[in-house]
């Protein structure tokens, strides 16, 4: 169990995804019924809308970095927030790491949150998704987070 | 000269109805999903496993509800109906949110992120609304062009008093590239 205790500043958190193909990106996009065209249709992408390529999609990006915050704070721990900004476009067939690095830890009276910097670089090191997020942890000996989540003051 | 016009600024604080989405959170549609993000955790699909992880029950990914909101049966087909329009870049925007549509005929739509405050998963079977609204509507000069940043807040729930999460959205739109 991980716990506010046990996690020190710098820490990093790694997850890889891709390389993204076009069935998986058309898996995403079939899945939420999202149909713009920037998706899958390279003609339109590259004639209409004069990209590079096919884009992955903003929503499919940040399912990623959902997926390396959740695992890493375990079933006893909660990912309150995740704030992030699309900053660059990341193209089909690229493989995305997902990254994020603990920059400050702060007690609360039920639980201690772990903020993060975070975000995703391509196989070139480029990145493209800068953001943050915070983490409540159980203290050690301590009761898991409440759940559903209660905030210990200001929401977004 | 700016893209940003009277007609687009009307539409700040413009908040939607409460819109239900069409289907509760269903085991079949909690697989796919969970598949398409590949994050196959069991307390996705397995009562015990969800249980084992301190839940009531089966759960949906954490970010589910914000792509629950689907074309309701029988309501316009937007596919279809914009089909020979060569313009037309498939984006259906926010309507999936009970706004109404903004006047950015001609305009690019690019995702430009997110705020998101988590306070419990969806749970199988359960119905999820929302309720949304336009919180800024502004222009900025970018590399690229004048651009425009709409933010759109939207809380869901399935009642006023039991809120699953808060997003702030920001899209960016700005003329095609020549």
């Amino acid at each position: 169990m991980r716990t506010f205790e046990s996690v020190e500043i710098g820490e990093e958190l790694n997850l890889s995804r891709g390389p993204l193909t076009e069935p998986i990106m058309m898996r995403w996009s079939a899945n939420m019924e999202n149909w713009h065209r920037i998706h899958y249709d390279r003609k339109f992408a590259l004639e209409h809308e004069k990209l590079p390529d096919l884009l992955v999609n903003g929503s499919f990006k940040q399912q990623f970095i959902m997926t390396m915050l959740r695992k890493w704070a375990g079933v006893e721990g909660w990912v309150w927030t995740v704030k992030f900004q699309f900053r660059a476009m990341n193209l089909a067939g690229e493989t995305l790491q997902v990254w994020a690095k603990v920059t400050g830890k702060r007690r609360e009276a039920d639980y201690g949150l772990i903020e993060l910097e975070l975000g995703i670089k391509n196989h070139n090191g480029k990145e493209s998704t800068p953001g943050t997020a915070v983490i409540a942890l159980p203290y050690e000996n301590g009761a898991r987070v409440p759940y559903p989540f209660v905030p210990p003051g200001n929401s977004i | 000269m700016g893209i940003l016009t009277d007609e687009m600024r009307r539409f700040i604080g413009v908040q939607s109805d409460v819109l239900t989405a069409p289907e509760p959170v269903e085991q079949g549609a909690v697989r796919r999903y969970a598949q398409a993000i590949m994050d196959e955790d069991p307390i996705f699909a397995n009562e015990a496993a969800a249980k084992a992880a301190g839940l009531a029950g089966k759960v949906a990914p954490p970010l589910f509800p914000v792509q629950s909101f689907r074309r309701a049966f029988g309501s316009p087909d937007t596919l279809v109906d914009r089909a020979t329009d060569p313009d037309f870049d498939g984006s259906i925007g926010s309507s999936m949110r009970g706004l109404p549509e903004l006047p950015t005929a001609g305009l690019v739509r690019l995702n430009g992120g997110s705020e998101i405050e988590l306070l419990r998963y969806a749970r199988h079977g359960e119905q999820i609304s929302i309720q949304a609204r336009y919180a800024s509507i502004t222009e900025k000069e970018s590399s690229k062009g004048p651009m425009i940043i709409v933010v759109i807040e939207t809380s869901y729930f399935t009642t006023p008093d039991d809120v699953i999460m808060r997003v702030r959205s920001t899209s960016l739109l700005r003329e095609p590239q020549k």
